[in-house]
């Protein structure tokens, strides 16, 4: 397994202040919820009705999605189209939870024998109970787990190398059985041969903490590996690209709060309806990681953390490298949400663009090898050829290049246009071959 | 709570950035220059100083009026016309006219800056192109530069101001001494002509610290930077007759120039995503 050169950023972490406080014991309630249904899934519930914390409310239409299920208890007061973090137009069931009194907290049964689950149960329990992979390509985790089944290593991975974001490390600090267990039963599911944590290396206690509990449960085919603490190693593409070079298939890596919601699905039946999420940023009052319920407001997520001291002048989904910025603050909490960022105008400032200077550092900064300055200068020129050949398409979008950039170019923009234009110029290429 | 705005930005991602900037890289280099510029000052007091004054004169002169001219901002806030100037300065030979030293700024700044597209967008090194032109135009007046005459101090000003531009670890560190390496190996197997070794360190670490730094017109990868300054310090050897010539070394550099968009294109990187599709290929 060799390891390539890792390439990337060493950014100014920013996490200590959402590490200050990590009480994870209780599940932030809010007023309201805009439960997004995913693609796929229909409503089951009408306005109205009354539901409670983890009732379905919404169930597949194929085989390869999940059943949804609400986060809080409460009335269905609507079922209309919403905009989501990333842009996109969704369904979304508003349930407006009960004033007074507060429902108790849900307690879930254990399953019997839940390590001992077959395979197939294992698939079953996941679409069933709703669970999803929580980053941002939001991939049903059985559907995910029957496309890898030649996978023969599980890569959990506990690294967050964008600044601000801490959830899957206090999720780790607290809760390190529960996510090696969940690993063993997605290790059992997959019918992979060995599991890699992986941490990033300035994130020792991590680090130390799961090295001594597989030490505790005697697992030989487990290991702890550190990871380079630069943007953007770590993330899931690239610990496959630098650990398994040109056997990407080999691996299957997932997020160690997915393996979470996979331990508490199977141990103790509990439907995916929440996620931890770490809300952060320069404005909010008291930054910290928590647990959301699905569907909750990113004003309400601001809420729970005491609001903002100052008005930011970005919402950001996600870090401030790869993140979305939100036009307000109404859009919901998904299941690819790690964290809520109210950022001020003196960290988001944008400086006028300025002409290239070709100085290299984008191509030399690049995790993927390719040559953003070339794809950008070509696609501004109208040669998608050339941005073809420079690796336009092999673009993972980290936003490195823009990071680095002295002249300041829209780098991320300048490639999505390069990949539409290469996209239009294939399709055109192909009406002109077949007449 | 503070009340928050009802929309926010949204721009793309990354919604930070680095401190870098055009206008820090080139008042960087300015800075740089500045051990030298001030022994120059030192050991060729007034003719250097006269030759410092016009430079600068006319540089910011003629981007004030070709920006007018070209309908651009003027951006001389970048402080690349104040880089062009210090160069041309630098690299003018002693009793030279003052007119031949406005006419190299013109040449610089607007022929070979300006009519190739402006800022980042023009092929040759525009004070080469400026001293390479003069002296096919005017070899009578032209010379070897006033401050490249045998002088320890002068060559460690010029040390000086390197290690200042590895300090500011902007452009690839070996890149200097990757030019005085082939370049003197150049030079031995051709004869070892070089007749005066001050004069030609001098030039050579001059070379290679200040006028192989201008990244518009290198190529876009290090692999490509590496051939192009070995291919620059292979020519400047073959061309120059005697020792280290700056005319000689200044050809060179544009002649690579030349073949940097070629340098661009084979040289590129390959994503990692292709290289295995590629060895494939090579092995069947």
């Amino acid at each position: 397994m060799a390891a390539s050169k890792s390439v990337g950023i060493r950014l100014e972490r920013k996490k200590d202040a959402s590490l200050l406080n990590w009480n994870l014991k209780k599940t932030y309630s809010p007023e309201k919820v805009r439960v997004p249904l995913r693609c796929g899934s229909r409503p089951c519930v009408r306005a109205g009705e009354h539901v409670q914390t983890g009732q379905k409310i919404a169930e597949p239409d194929r085989p390869e999605e999940v059943t949804v299920y609400a986060g809080i208890a409460g009335t269905v007061t609507e079922i209309a189209s919403i905009p989501d973090p990333t842009g996109a137009t969704i369904t979304a069931v508003t349930v407006q939870g009960r004033a007074e009194p507060k429902s108790a907290p849900v307690v879930w049964e254990v399953r019997k024998g839940w390590e001992q689950i077959s395979a197939g149960e294992f698939m079953m329990t996941c679409q069933h109970l709703g669970l999803v992979t929580t980053d941002l390509s939001s991939e049903p985790v059985h559907a995910k787990v029957k496309k890898n089944a030649a996978a023969r290593t599980l890569i959990v991975n506990c690294c967050e190398p964008e600044p601000y974001i801490t959830c899957e490390q206090v999720l780790l600090l607290s809760h390190p059985v529960e996510i090696l267990k969940g690993a063993e039963l997605l290790r059992k599911a997959l019918g992979a041969e060995k599991i890699l944590f992986a941490f990033e290396e300035c994130n020792f206690e991590v680090g130390e903490l799961i090295k001594s509990k597989i030490f505790f449960l005697k697992w030989d085919h487990a290991e702890a590996r550190a990871v380079p603490a630069l943007y953007p190693q770590g993330l899931e593409k690239l610990l496959l690209q630098n650990w398994f070079p040109g056997k990407e298939d080999q691996a299957v890596a997932f997020p160690a709060s997915t393996v979470f919601a996979i331990y508490e699905a199977v141990a103790h039946q509990k439907p995916f309806y929440e996620r931890i999420v770490t809300v952060g940023g320069e404005c909010v009052v008291e930054p910290r990681s928590l647990w959301l319920p699905l569907g909750t407001s990113f004003r309400d997520a601001l809420h729970a953390c005491k609001g903002v001291m100052r008005e930011p002048d970005k919402m950001v989904m996600n870090g401030p490298m790869a993140g979305i910025a939100q036009a307000d603050m109404n859009v919901p909490v998904t299941a690819g949400t790690a964290a809520v960022l109210a950022l001020p105008k003196e960290i988001v400032k944008e400086d006028p663009e300025e002409p290239c200077l070709r100085c290299n550092l984008c191509v030399d900064k690049c995790p993927v090898g390719i040559s953003p300055v070339m794809i950008t200068l070509a696609a501004d020129h109208g040669e998608f050829g050339i941005a073809a050949i420079s690796g336009a398409e092999a673009c993972i979008e980290c936003g490195n290049c823009g990071y680095v950039c002295p002249s300041k170019r829209p780098m991320l923009k300048k490639i999505r246009a390069a990949k539409e234009g290469l996209k239009t110029h294939r399709i055109r290429e192909t009406a002109a071959r077949h007449g | 709570m503070a009340e928050t705005p009802k929309t926010f930005s949204t721009t793309l991602a990354p919604h930070i950035h680095s401190a870098d900037s055009v206008a820090k890289r080139y008042w960087g280099q300015v800075a740089a220059l500045m051990p030298l510029v001030l022994a120059a000052c030192f050991f060729r007091r007034a003719e250097f100083l006269h030759a410092l004054l016009l430079s600068l004169i006319s540089a910011v002169a003629f981007e004030f009026f070709s920006a007018k001219l070209f309908e651009k901002k003027n951006k001389f806030y970048h402080g690349e016309a104040v880089l062009i100037a210090l160069l041309t300065a630098v690299l003018m030979p002693s009793g030279c006219p003052a007119s031949a030293i406005i006419l190299a700024n013109f040449l610089a700044l607007v022929v070979a800056k300006e009519f190739f597209g402006g800022m980042g967008e023009y092929l040759f090194h525009p004070v080469l192109f400026a001293r390479v032109f003069l002296q096919g135009g005017v070899p009578g007046l032209m010379a070897e530069p006033m401050v490249f005459y045998g002088n320890g101090w002068i060559l460690a000003a010029i040390g000086l101001g390197g290690l200042l531009l590895l300090k500011q670890r902007r452009g690839y560190w070996e890149i200097p001494f990757l030019y005085l390496a082939v370049y003197s190996f150049s030079d031995l197997a051709l004869g070892c002509r070089a007749g005066d070794p001050l004069g030609f360190f001098t030039g050579v670490l001059f070379t290679g610290f200040f006028l192989l730094v201008d990244p518009v017109t290198l190529p876009l990868t290090r692999k490509g930077t590496r051939w192009f300054v070995s291919g620059a310090a292979l020519l400047g050897a073959l061309l120059s007759p005697r020792g280290f010539s700056i005319v000689a070394a200044g050809s060179a550099i544009l002649l690579m120039n030349l073949l940097t968009p070629w340098l661009d294109i084979w040289l590129r990187p390959i994503p990692h995503s292709s290289r295995k599709l590629l060895k494939e290929g090579r092995a069947q």
